[in-house]
């Protein structure tokens, strides 16, 4: 019966959830309806009417929409957020009369800086699209400067590289960028964004990421030859432009410490029909068809957590002594001894975790990279412990990683932790407190086991036969004290 | 425990048995001890053996055999002290139980010969030998419960 | 109960049993006001010790002797280790010390808990089904009990006046200085300490007397068991070697003390051994240095007899003399060089602290900090004692003039007790014990020479329904030859006026000492530390009842596993009402620990807030009493957190940083940048301008007119402020979900944006990866 119900729980799962593994309810945020058609591709692979079965549930906003709101009842009433730049240039569409002190123009009440951060707070994800043409709103640049992501101070500012452009479309401007699909920012980085293609980047904003801030990586960077300038500056040369080179990201992702995600996308026209599907012309004569459409797959799947999503199964942890064929064959866990609260020091300890990656439609197991390691930590205050798990065993969902180790030699309430952050993948810090305790009394060596203590205990044992010899000649030699008594009397 | 060990040493050396510390006292004694000829002259052993007769001739026969549980204990505990400046104390509170068994058994006797020895009569009006035998098994059998306890 | 109706029974054989049973009658009736005064109001306060005692009834001797307090009550450890644990019992986890945990069994002196342990089986046998929480609350004052009948047994001991006993007994069931520690539901080692104590000295001087190995096994014993109940009992191991020291240096080795002192030190020596927590410092600490050396210095002297006896010759004697001495020196040559080299533990810090008052202050501040280790005030001694501190030294000259073994030990008792009394208020329990006796023996030493004579006795005293006067007559005929005053007892005090006067006096200040004591025990020492009462301007009494709303706020609203962090005072009742674990609570075992809290209360917040994600502090709590005018807040205790973190960090804390350049400790518009940036100042006055009109906030302990602008907080935000703002608590923040530090994440909350970074100043940072 029960596993019945759960095969129908899962079916109907299976049935509401697209790919996403938070959720299919998607918001698009978009100015003019009109607009729409313009990504009508991008719309069908998201919903998945053409090929996959992605299954979003598109719903289309204008921002100057007064019923939008992101929660509801406090919750949130769509999983992810796809804002597109408003197409009106430099007019101000909506005033803010709320409490914040937002200048001319936002995107209305209910996509405040606070309101978006909180959605993020709240484990939404937001793809963020910018533009080059239209400013952007000021609510979004104040939201990007609190996670330290830079955007040009002037509104009209592009990227431009003299040495990949698209022949066919931007001759003289200069401002459509080539660029090769998948490249790695880091080699122990998990790439998401692989491919062979060529990624059109038409008049993108160039973004610059903070030093600071670890939760930051890009995606997507121009080559060293890219600077990003205001076409509008009159002057013929560039003097101290806003980035250049690899420092330009055009597509940047945070991920917050609660693992939602938040992409910015620098080139929102990039992801329009036209050039989903388009010959391009490099510099040096190549064509070549563009893999924006493949891209923008990739891009989404990563924002609305279709990839990277790491699952922790079960988590734990026993003492080895104990193993599953211990007699009776009874797995540890049957045994009840999985999991004790008390551990002693000095124990050997095991502890295993099952994680498993989540990609596209199913789970997989996790693979760690050999330049990489999962590890554990065994930490009271600062961690006594730091070793590699080793990946023990396979299921068709998850890997089962486990290590064996001895406890140290210090009783306090220490924790099993697994802290496991890297660009791209969920962050994973599970934790598990359990107590260590001292020996007790009648866990130390007897001291007749210890052989240095013999000489002792046969000090005290032959002090009490002696004892007991005294007593007993003192008894038996009592008439002869009379005797001694009596002669001393006379 | 220096004050502990010397008290322990020599109460031992002044049970005649093992003469030796009144000896070497004696001796220094005679030799410093300039303003008597006479006994500059005498001999130590004669005055040993003078010490070791009167002993035998005043002693009643109990208090005799305490002597000798006594000495007995010495010896025990004097090889357990011996053995631990030599090997050293390792488990901790085995020495200290072993050690201390032999002093507080030590000890424990010397309160009943004192008690018992008919020259203290006068100070123990209340305490019969009896009675002193009785609170020394007690005592004895406290001090071994904690003894065998503490050496577990 | 008249005298005149006793009169013919008081002589002679009937007399003395009579004497007898009224004497017995009057103790009992002593015993049960003893007790009776004590239950003016019941609260059980020490929780620790309650918990402890649930858990040794609920385990066994034996799990709770390796119990290790993570606050897992019902968890044996044996247990866990070796069965099988049902899932369905999911323990209820919530810990002390955290996350260091502690060996409890090894850490505490179990006598209390095992006592009444014992009590508590003992009634089962018996086929009383009590609560163990009964046991504990009447414990103190069953206990009281048995003290003034020890008191009364050791009395008897110094002279042969039965009322001087009798008088003991009943001035020690009822000084405010012993009831203050022993009132019902005061559960603490104290409770059993004291009558341990009296008990111990009492067989002490029996057995000196009396030469018996018995009374000295007993003694040992139960010194023993005053080893397991309280860290007090170096007081016994320091004050019978000196009694024995000052006698044999007044040339009165007896082989009497011999006995008693040898068989005493050997058992009790191994006694001691036996509780964990002591384990081996009998040999290893200074504290136990002087009885040991007591011990071989009686070794030394019995031999020394020993000799003199077997050979009768003056200048060997000389000799050996000499010798003694030569090997006494040597031996504390010794002994000083081991505790030079660290093979001998040195004295122990609460130690120092006796001789020199200002020596905890420097050195150990954890010590310091207590109130109860403070030097006590002079009024303390009158309000604690009452008329006994005048008769006191009364006594004490009476034992002067007889100076019998005994006496000898009470003046010595007397001296030492009444300087560390002197020293440290706690140390007042210590003094009361003499001074009743004193006091007993100086007023019965009056009362038998003013009550009698040829005459019949004055009227006057049969007014007195009181026990006191109870005692005075039965005690009326015994005179004898126990004081060398009163042997002449005709000499001049024919008249009846001056007898009246004097026994009159005498009764009046009893009544008093009666009265006093009943309305401290009333007022002072029953009203318990959780509720504050307060009279209102009309005299109606009002109940402050801040920390106990508090505690069940946190009971009610925070997770089972929070940890909460506060100063230590509060440890215990957090942990006991609140159930929350606490990273320090009252048994101060770890210094630095306790001065890591102190640093987190400190240091800016920037500091603080490692510390607290580094020890999983969920909330802080804080008692501020700036708006009720309660003084004992954390503001006023915050100079001892200082002090204690500066001892550990010196380089980070500076108790001077605190100070004004006038070397003054304010909260105002004047107080130094660090103080107004500590995490302590800060949670204290947080929003608490907005209670005042603008400029107006002002703070009732200090007396002062608080900053304009109250302080900010980033990394904490306020959870819960008490009826009146007694105590505040703060939920620590967690790292900021986007990465941004709490400064600026507050001050995105509050609307100012952030300004664009339009002018680079300096080199750009560029981003590598």
């Amino acid at each position: 019966m029960r596993w019945f119900v759960s095969l129908l729980l899962i079916t109907l799962l299976g049935l509401v959830q697209g790919l996403s593994s938070t959720g299919s309810r998607l918001l698009v945020v978009i100015e003019e309806s009109s607009e729409k058609a313009q990504y009508s591709t991008f719309w069908d692979d998201l919903e998945g009417k053409s090929n996959n079965c992605r299954g979003y549930k598109l719903t289309f906003e204008s921002p100057k929409n007064d019923k939008l709101s992101l929660f509801q009842h406090g919750e949130r009433a769509f999983d992810h957020i796809l804002l597109l730049p408003p197409k009106s240039k430099g007019t101000s569409f909506y005033t803010i009369t709320g409490d914040v002190d937002l200048p001319s123009s936002g995107l209305g009440p209910a996509l405040t800086p606070k309101l978006l951060l909180q959605f993020i707070n709240q484990n939404g994800n937001i793809l963020l699209t910018l533009s080059s043409d239209s400013p952007t709103p000021t609510s979004i640049s104040s939201l990007l400067l609190e996670l330290d992501i830079h955007l040009p101070p002037d509104r009209d500012s592009l990227v431009v590289d003299h040495f990949n452009y698209d022949t066919a479309s931007a001759s003289e401007k200069h401002d459509v960028l080539l660029l090769p699909q998948g490249s790695r920012i880091r080699s122990d980085v998990r790439n998401y964004f692989g491919g062979d293609g060529t990624i059109a980047f038409p008049r993108a904003v160039a973004q610059e990421l903070g030093n600071s801030s670890p939760l930051l990586a890009p995606i997507l960077r121009a080559k060293s030859t890219a600077y990003s300038y205001n076409p509008k500056d009159e002057a013929e040369v560039v003097e101290d432009p806003f980035a250049v080179g690899e420092q330009i990201s055009l597509v940047s992702s945070m991920q917050a410490r609660n693992s939602a995600r938040f992409t910015v996308f620098g080139s929102a026209e990039a992801l329009e029909n036209k050039w989903f599907d388009r010959k391009v012309k490099s510099v040096d004569g190549r064509d070549s068809k563009t893999a924006n459409r493949e891209f923008a797959k990739q891009i989404t799947a990563w924002t609305f957590m279709e990839v990277g999503v790491l699952k922790v199964g079960r988590v734990e942890h026993h003492l080895s002594s104990i193993t599953g064929d211990a007699p009776g064959n009874d797995s540890v866990a049957q045994l009840g001894y999985l999991n004790p609260t008390i551990y002693r020091v000095k124990n050997d300890v095991t502890f295993n975790i099952e994680i498993s990656e989540y990609s596209y439609d199913q789970l997989t197991p996790l693979k760690v990279d050999a330049s990489d390691a999962l590890q554990l930590e065994f930490t009271m205050l600062s961690p006594y412990h730091r070793l590699d798990l080793v990946s023990i065993s396979q299921t068709p969902n998850s890997t089962v990683f486990s290590r064996t180790f001895k406890l140290p030699d210090q009783h306090g309430i220490f924790s099993f932790r697994v802290n496991h952050k890297r660009p791209f993948l969920t962050n994973v810090d599970v934790k598990r407190e359990v107590t260590v305790r001292h020996f007790a009394h009648d866990e130390w060596p007897r001291s007749w086991e210890i052989s240095a203590g013999w000489v002792w205990i046969a000090g005290v044992w032959i002090t009490i036969a002696g004892w007991v010899a005294f007593v007993g000649i003192w008894l038996w030699s009592e008439p002869a004290y009379e005797q001694s008594k009596g002669k001393k009397m006379q | 425990m220096p004050p502990k060990r010397a008290s322990q040493i020599s109460p031992n050396a002044s049970v005649p048995p093992i003469p030796k510390a009144p000896s070497s006292a004696t001796s220094s004694s005679s030799s410093k001890s300039s303003s008597a000829p006479t006994q500059t002259a005498q001999t130590a052993q004669t005055v040993l053996f003078d010490l070791w007769q009167r002993y035998l001739n005043t002693t009643p026969q109990r208090v005799k055999l305490i002597d000798v549980f006594m000495a007995f204990l010495v010896v025990v505990g004097g090889l357990q002290f011996v053995y631990c400046v030599l090997v050293g104390n390792y488990p901790f509170n085995a020495f200290l139980a072993g050690f201390g068994a032999t002093v507080g058994q030590f000890v424990l006797t010397a309160s009943l010969r004192i008690q018992t020895n008919p020259e203290n009569k006068r100070e123990f009006g209340s305490v019969s030998h009896e009675r002193a035998f009785a609170d020394f098994v007690l005592g004895s059998l406290i001090l071994h419960f904690f003894c065998v306890n503490f050496i577990n | 109960m008249a005298v005149e109706v006793l009169e013919p029974f008081l002589k002679g054989d009937t007399g003395r049993n009579t004497r007898g049973l009224l004497r017995l009658i009057i103790l009992c009736t002593i015993a049960a006001a003893a007790v009776a005064s004590r239950l003016f109001s019941v609260i059980l306060d020490p929780w620790f010790n309650f918990r402890a005692t649930k858990y040794l009834v609920q385990n066994g001797f034996y799990s709770f002797w390796d119990w290790f307090d993570d606050r897992e009550a019902s968890h044996p450890v044996a247990q866990l280790v070796y069965e099988p644990r049902k899932p369905a019992e999911e323990p209820k986890r919530t810990r002390t010390w955290h996350p260091l945990g502690r060996v409890t069994g090894g850490t505490l002196y179990p006598g209390l808990m095992v006592t009444s342990g014992i009590i508590y089986h003992v009634l089962r046998f018996l086929s009383m089904p009590v609560d163990i929480r009964n046991i504990c609350v009447l414990l103190a004052p069953g206990f009281s009990g048995l003290t003034a009948f020890a008191s009364y047994l050791i009395t008897s001991e110094m002279t042969t006046s039965p009322s001087a006993g009798l008088l003991a007994a009943i001035f020690m069931g009822i000084t405010p200085g012993y009831i203050s520690r022993s009132v019902a539901g005061s559960y603490d080692n104290e409770a059993i300490a004291i009558f341990l104590l009296v008990f111990t000295f009492f067989l002490w001087i029996k057995s000196v007397k009396n030469g018996s190995a018995m009374w000295g096994a007993l003694t040992a014993l139960f010194y023993g068991y005053m080893v397991s109940a309280w860290g007090g009992y170096v007081f016994i191991t320091n004050l019978l070697p000196l009694h024995t020291f000052v006698l044999i240096c007044m040339g009165r080795y007896s082989p009497r003390l011999y006995v008693s002192y040898s068989t005493w030190f050997a058992l009790g020596t191994l006694a001691s051994m036996q509780v964990p927590f002591v384990g081996f410092l009998p040999i290893r600490s200074s504290d136990h240095m002087s009885a040991l050396g007591v011990f071989g210095l009686l070794q030394l002297v019995a031999f020394v007899e020993f000799i003199r006896q077997q050979v009768p010759n003056k200048q060997f004697q000389t000799l050996l003399r000499g010798l003694i001495f030569v090997v006494f020196v040597v031996s504390m040559g010794v002994l000083v060089l081991l505790t030079v080299s660290g093979v001998i533990a040195p004295w122990s810090g609460r130690f120092y602290s006796l001789w020199d008052t200002g020596y905890a202050k420097i050195h150990i501040p954890i010590i310091a900090s207590v109130s109860e280790h403070q030097p006590t005030a002079w009024p303390a001694f009158f309000f604690d004692l009452n008329l006994m501190i005048w008769l006191f030294p009364a006594g004490v000259y009476m034992c002067f003039q007889q100076l019998k073994d005994e006496h000898v030990f009470v003046v010595i008792y007397a001296v030492l007790a009444s300087y560390f009394a002197g020293v440290m208020v706690r140390l007042m329990l210590t003094l009361t014990p003499v001074v009743c006796i004193a006091a007993a023996l100086a007023i019965s030493s009056i009362l038998d020479t003013y009550l009698v004579a040829e005459n019949p006795i004055p009227k006057e005293t049969q007014a007195n329904g009181q026990a006191t006067s109870d005692s005075i007559k039965s005690a009326a005929d015994v005179i004898k030859d126990s004081l060398r005053s009163t042997r002449n007892p005709v000499l001049g005090i024919y008249s009846y006026v001056s007898k009246a006067s004097v026994v009159g006096a005498v009764t009046t200040y009893l009544l008093l000492f009666v009265l006093h004591c009943t309305w401290v025990t009333s007022n002072a020492y029953s009203s318990p530390s959780v509720v504050l009462a307060s009279k209102l301007p009309d005299g109606s009494q009002h109940i402050i009842d801040d920390y106990r709303e508090a505690y069940y706020w946190l009971r009610q609203n925070t997770p089972d596993k929070a940890k909460i962090m506060s100063w230590w005072d509060y440890g215990y009742q957090i942990g006991g009402m609140a159930d929350r674990p606490t990273l320090v609570d009252n048994n101060t075992w770890n210094n630095t620990h306790i001065a890591t809290v102190g640093k987190a209360m400190s240091s800016r917040e920037e500091v603080s807030y490692p510390i607290l994600r580094q020890h999983d502090v969920d909330y802080v709590l804080v008692v501020f009493g700036g708006l009720l005018g309660y003084s004992g807040d954390d503001i006023n205790k915050f100079l001892w957190m200082v002090r204690i973190s500066e001892g550990i960090w010196p380089d980070e804390i500076n108790e001077r940083n605190y100070f004004t350049a006038r070397g003054e400790y304010r909260v105002d518009d004047e107080a130094t940048p660090t103080m107004r940036n500590s995490l302590m100042y800060k949670m204290s006055y947080y929003n608490y301008n907005a209670l005042f009109p603008a400029g107006q906030a002002q703070d009732r302990v200090r007396g002062s007119k608080l900053p304009a602008e109250g302080p900010q907080l980033s990394t904490l935000e306020e959870a819960f402020t008490s009826e009146n703002w007694i105590i505040r608590i703060y939920k620590v923040k967690d790292l900021d979900n986007v990465g941004r530090d709490h400064g600026s994440a507050v001050a995105f909350d509050k609307g100012n944006k952030k300004k664009k970074t339009a002018k680079r100043r300096g080199a750009r940072v560029l981003r590598v990866e």
